[in-house]
């Protein structure tokens, strides 16, 4: 027993050293910086002032605002399309590899990349989104350039980039469901319906907080999607700007380190909140 | 409307896709409100016999009728069958109420949830289930997930009720109590049952009567005490019976059946018993291990190899002509380990097969 502890430690030994090096000191580090002002090379301390900045500033608002909402939004609305279309897949389609393959394709392509391709979809007067509105007789906004739209393109986009992982999770946990259960029901003459609501949805209660969990934070983190759909801005007049951009921004551009570590750690804590609030409320659900 | 044929099977086959025959020309009757047992050794096709009754598998050929009528194109959920499956497949999110009320509030006869849970009580009630009603399947025991998978497959009333290895999941003796359990229940309700299993001894106690398989096809469609005592062949003669039968190589010769070390005359045998003339050859002889037992002037000399104890009696086990062999003897007889002995047979008792299994005496 102790012996087999020892060795236990040893094997542990690498991945712990990384999770320290590479984990465990950048956070203590991000925490220590927020209460030093000056650059990289010359920190001094400063006690609570990166906070009592970052909590005046109506850009750090907006940031927080626009972030809040693009989670509130986009994770429950990307996770329902993704269960639907998944039960889709799942129930209906002969050759589910392929349609698999292909939703997991931008999973495995560049953000930039997409966000590029999106730029086009999403331009306001040759884009095929406005064509395909126009068409339909609909309003046709300027996704782009219009700042009040700014967070409604990131929305979408954040959606429709997080369905490939969500799917491809989804379709695992469906195909792990016991065949008999469905098998049953039918005997039994359950509709599609009862069987989605009564044997699918339950069953699939672990996967969906998993999803929930993996994409709250995510959403939270959200950068590289502004970057792209943006040319590198945060969009018109900064009107998408999110936590990490504001980050980003005041620890390269400004190079105010301790302000970005100071509103690194209210980022953190926020994602620490929204996850053990999340997590409180599968729990429920699942005992339901 | 024929009571003795309320399901009828003919010429029933079935080819898996992978051009594996699982089911080759099966034809049985059962009678309203029997119980009877489909037996057979693992893998001869029970589980697909059941699977194309319940309509879960479509048969290759063949004709399926209930109560007359022909179901082969009716759909499942309108065949009015009870399903008990292996692994009982509750469903582990569900108490065991909302379990067994599964089936009366799904589909198109939904039942509103007051009436629902009164038919589900009145069958966890026949099932012993009503204390375990707020419990989830996890933390049932196999007998217990066992009842609420019989009450549930009770609820919407069905005509038939199919039950597939339901006692394969219990410890020995939980399997003798619920197996009596579970013959009470369907006689109480009257409902006509098929119950599936590979225990011959389970389903010589059940079964109002045993169809038996093997290789997808009836070995024997009979009474319980018939496989013992008229065995069609060689395969029902050795699957039933505990402990198993002793066979013995003969050839006969003349008026002589001649084993290695043991010679019968066929004046001796039970003249009325011959299903035709033996021609010369080779033959198993079968025997019980109670119809063979020592005595004087018994025909084969043997060493006891082992003595085994089963309740009221003993097995002596031994070597003849390199196959095992019982004798099964009262508890006081005084025989032990290495003993010599002379065995005796009835031979009105005895069976005789050809090298194919048909039998012949
Ligand atoms: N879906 C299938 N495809 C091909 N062969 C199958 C399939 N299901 C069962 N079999 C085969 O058919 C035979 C009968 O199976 P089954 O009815 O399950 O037997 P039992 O229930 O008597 O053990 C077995 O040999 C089995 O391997
Ligand atoms: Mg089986």
């Amino acid at each position: 027993m102790k012996t087999n502890q020892k060795k236990a430690w040893l094997f542990l030994a690498p991945t712990i050293i990384f999770v320290t090096l590479f984990s465990i000191y950048p956070i203590l580090r991000a925490f220590g910086m927020s209460f030093q002002s000056g650059s990289l090379i010359d920190l001094t301390w400063t006690g609570f002032n990166n906070y009592k900045y970052i909590f005046s500033d109506p850009d750090f608002w907006l940031a927080l605002k626009n972030t809040l909402l693009y989670a509130v939004i986009s994770v429950p609305v990307g996770l329902a399309i993704s269960i639907m279309l998944a039960w889709i897949i799942f129930d209906k389609v002969k050759h589910q590899s392929l349609f698999e393959t292909t939703f997991f394709m931008p999973y495995v392509t560049s953000t930039i990349a997409i966000g590029i391709v999106f730029r086009y979809i999403f331009n306001g007067d040759y884009g095929m989104l406005n064509f395909l509105l126009r068409n339909l007789h609909m309003p046709a906004p300027d996704w782009i350039d219009d700042p009040a739209m700014s967070l409604t393109t990131i929305i979408i986009f954040g959606i429709w980039s997080s369905l490939a992982f969500n799917i491809v999770i989804l379709m695992g946990a469906l195909r792990n469901i016991d065949p008999n259960y469905y098998t049953i029901a039918d005997m039994y003459g359950a509709s599609g319906k009862d069987k989605f609501w009564r044997i699918t949805m339950p069953q699939l209660v672990p996967t969906i907080a998993f999803l929930l969990t993996m994409n709250i934070i995510g959403a939270f983190k959200i950068y590289t999607s502004v970057y792209a759909l943006f040319n590198g801005q945060a969009g018109v007049g900064n009107s998408g700007t999110t936590a990490v951009f504001y980050i980003y921004n005041k620890f390269q551009t400004v190079g105010t380190p301790g302000v970005a570590m100071a509103a690194t750690v209210v980022l953190f804590l926020i994602i620490l909140f929204a996850t053990f609030l999340q997590r409180k409320m599968m729990k429920k659900i699942g005992e339901n | 409307m024929d009571n003795n044929k309320f399901v009828e099977v003919k010429n029933l086959r079935k080819v898996y896709d992978n051009g594996h025959e699982a089911i080759k020309n099966v034809s049985f009757a059962v009678k309203k409100g029997d119980l009877v047992c489909l037996l057979g050794p693992s893998g001869c096709g029970k589980t697909t016999i059941l699977n194309i009754l319940a309509g879960l598998l479509n048969p290759t050929s063949g004709e399926i009728l209930f109560d007359g009528k022909s179901v082969v194109d009716v759909e499942p959920k309108d065949r009015h069958i009870g399903y008990v499956f292996q692994n009982y497949a509750l469903y582990p999110h569900m108490t065991v109420l909302q379990n067994v009320m599964f089936p009366l509030v799904v589909g198109k006869n939904k039942k509103p949830k007051a009436d629902a849970e009164r038919i589900a009580q009145k069958y966890m009630e026949l099932t012993q289930i009503t204390e375990l009603a707020d419990q989830k399947p996890e933390n049932l025991s196999g007998g217990q997930q066992q009842r609420v998978a019989i009450a549930r497959a009770l609820v919407q009333e069905p005509k038939i009720l199919l039950m597939d290895e339901p006692l394969s999941n219990l410890d020995a003796r939980l399997r003798l109590k619920i197996r009596e359990e579970i013959r009470a229940l369907v006689k109480s309700v009257g409902i006509t049952t098929l119950f599936v299993t590979h225990d011959q001894e389970e389903a010589l106690s059940i079964g109002d009567k045993i169809i038996l398989f093997n290789d997808g096809v009836i070995q024997q469609d009979d009474l319980g005490q018939n496989f013992y005592l008229e065995p069609n062949n060689y395969f029902v003669a050795n699957f039933v019976g505990n402990p198993v039968i002793d066979n013995f190589k003969v050839t006969k010769i003349e008026n002589k059946l001649k084993a290695n070390d043991f010679t019968i005359d066929i004046a001796d045998l039970d003249q009325s018993r011959f299903k035709r003339t033996l021609a010369d050859g080779d033959y198993l002889l079968s025997v019980r291990p109670e119809n063979i037992f020592p005595a004087l002037d018994g025909l084969l000399q043997a060493t006891v190899d082992d003595v085994e104890l089963i309740g009221r009696e003993r097995v002596l086990k031994f070597t003849n002509d390199e196959t095992q062999a019982r004798s099964l003897v009262n508890l006081e007889m005084p025989i032990k380990h290495g003993d010599q002995v002379k065995l005796k047979m009835r031979l009105d008792r005895v069976f005789l097969f050809t090298p194919d299994g048909e039998r012949v005496y």
